[in-house]
């Protein structure tokens, strides 16, 4: 799977397009490594409006969730965090894989509640790569693998004019998890 | 003619949505205002101190206090603060509220105790705190609730302890019926807030609903400032629904 119809710099544009409306900020402020809480103010429920807008940007469905949320529905509560409301160790071995080692600042006894602020432009531009990416190759309606797009953020399929269809971003979550599950059992 | 000159209102959770249009009412009438915002150095705290700005521009004092309702020290500063600073409270509108969006049986332990300790508890605190000043005025209070209380939202536990909370406003009517403090609620139908921005994205084609069953938060404010005014003297204890209908149109298609 994966495509190349719509590139990241094209979502790195509809995500800051998304910023500004959501937080009314300034183009120069938003870098791949700005963090939305930390550099620009953003609260919980500005993330859930800019997921909106990215969803009705490119037709797809964001994670409704963090990721651990879904490590506790998936192993038990207290496998992420514990009753102090820290992270445990595995959770940050978690995030450390799926947000690399070196832009971010997880350790095992952080609050939950700093967690967000770890969240980047570039970590968001990546969770929408990843749900854009679940595009099957051919086309579930008529078969041909003739995907395109004319305006660079809505892909349907050149042959029948089908719209695209992807994996929701909290189902490409738990497949993640479910995969690291089984090479690593952390849990 | 400002029915409200000289009162003082405090609206708790008031930086955005529908709290924000009730401070702006309660301005509007005359009333100095007491903002609250949970969250220190984010975009609530900016909005709260731009409409602190709207209110003062309009010739009446107001301030914000930073304090999350949930707990007992934050409270005790928030209406310390209003005391020092303003000497009185005739009006507590109970309208933060701060809930995760998913399906009660799959709240963790710590989300189910944070629903409680912020929507439930909190506000009690708040009421708890406020009694000694609402009394010297015959004061009022109101809790802003939700059809939540009474239909299924999907992904909306807030909607029990709205419930609660109407049973709380009953109660505490009753209760402090001999300090002449009168408690109220109103029950607003769906607003297009912020909140309603997370809500959209786990009720599949809200925004199919007709524009006209969507209620402004003006609309609610409005109550809330009657639920404050001589015109209610006879009401006590009531939650006011204001859905446009809503509740009612449900069963049939709109505009039949």
């Amino acid at each position: 799977m994966g495509q190349h119809i719509i590139t990241e710099e094209k979502v790195f544009g509809e995500l800051k397009k998304a910023i500004i409306e959501t937080l009314r900020t300034d183009e120069g402020k938003i870098r791949p490594e700005t963090s939305l809480i930390k550099d620009l103010g953003a609260e919980s429920l500005d993330f859930l409006d800019i997921n909106y807008r990215l969803e009705q940007a490119f037709g797809i469905k964001m994670g409704r969730h963090f990721v651990l949320e879904h490590i506790e529905e998936m192993f038990g509560e207290g496998t992420a965090i514990d009753e102090n409301g820290q992270l445990t160790d595995k959770a940050v071995e978690v995030l450390k894989i799926r947000f690399g080692d070196n832009n971010t600042d997880f350790r095992p006894g952080m609050d939950m509640d700093e967690v967000p602020a770890q969240i980047t432009a570039q970590s968001m531009v990546r969770g929408v790569m990843d749900i854009l990416d679940s595009l099957l190759e051919k086309c579930p309606k008529c078969g041909n693998s003739a995907w395109q797009s004319e305006d660079s953020v809505r892909i349907k399929c050149g042959s029948c004019g089908e719209a695209a269809a992807f994996s929701n971003g909290d189902d490409l979550i738990k497949e993640w998890l479910t995969k690291i599950q089984a090479e690593k059992k952390l849990f | 003619m400002l029915p409200l000159k000289g009162k003082v209102a405090l609206i708790t959770g008031s930086s955005r949505g529908i709290g924000n249009a009730i401070a702006r009412a309660f301005a509007r009438a005359g009333a100095d205002v007491v903002i609250n915002y949970r969250k220190e150095g984010g975009s609530s705290q900016e909005q709260a101190g731009q409409l602190c700005e709207e209110i003062e521009a309009m010739g009446r004092r107001s301030f914000m206090v930073q304090a999350d309702i949930a707990g007992k020290e934050p409270v005790k500063k928030l209406f310390t603060e209003t005391e020092e600073k303003f000497g009185r409270l005739d009006y507590l509108v109970l309208n933060a509220a701060k809930a995760p969006f998913k399906p009660l049986e799959k709240l963790f332990e710590r989300e189910l105790r944070q629903l409680v300790e912020t929507n439930y508890i909190g506000n009690i605190f708040c009421i708890q705190a406020a009694l000694p000043l609402l009394e010297k005025t015959s004061g009022k209070i109101v809790f802003i609730s939700s059809l939540g209380s009474r239909f299924y939202n999907p992904a909306y536990p807030l909607g029990s302890m709205k419930a609660a909370m109407e049973s709380v406003v009953r109660d505490c009517s009753e209760s402090l019926r001999e300090k002449k403090i009168s408690v109220n609620a109103v029950c607003g139908g769906i607003v297009k807030t912020d909140s309603f921005k997370v809500l959209r994205q786990f009720w599949e084609n809200i925004d199919a609903l007709p524009e006209e069953l969507f209620v402004e938060p003006d609309e609610i404010a409005d109550v809330a400032l009657f639920l404050c005014s001589p015109g209610s003297r006879g009401i006590t204890g009531q939650t006011i629904v204001v859905d446009k209908g809503l509740s009612n149109a449900i069963c049939r298609l709109p505009g039949k």
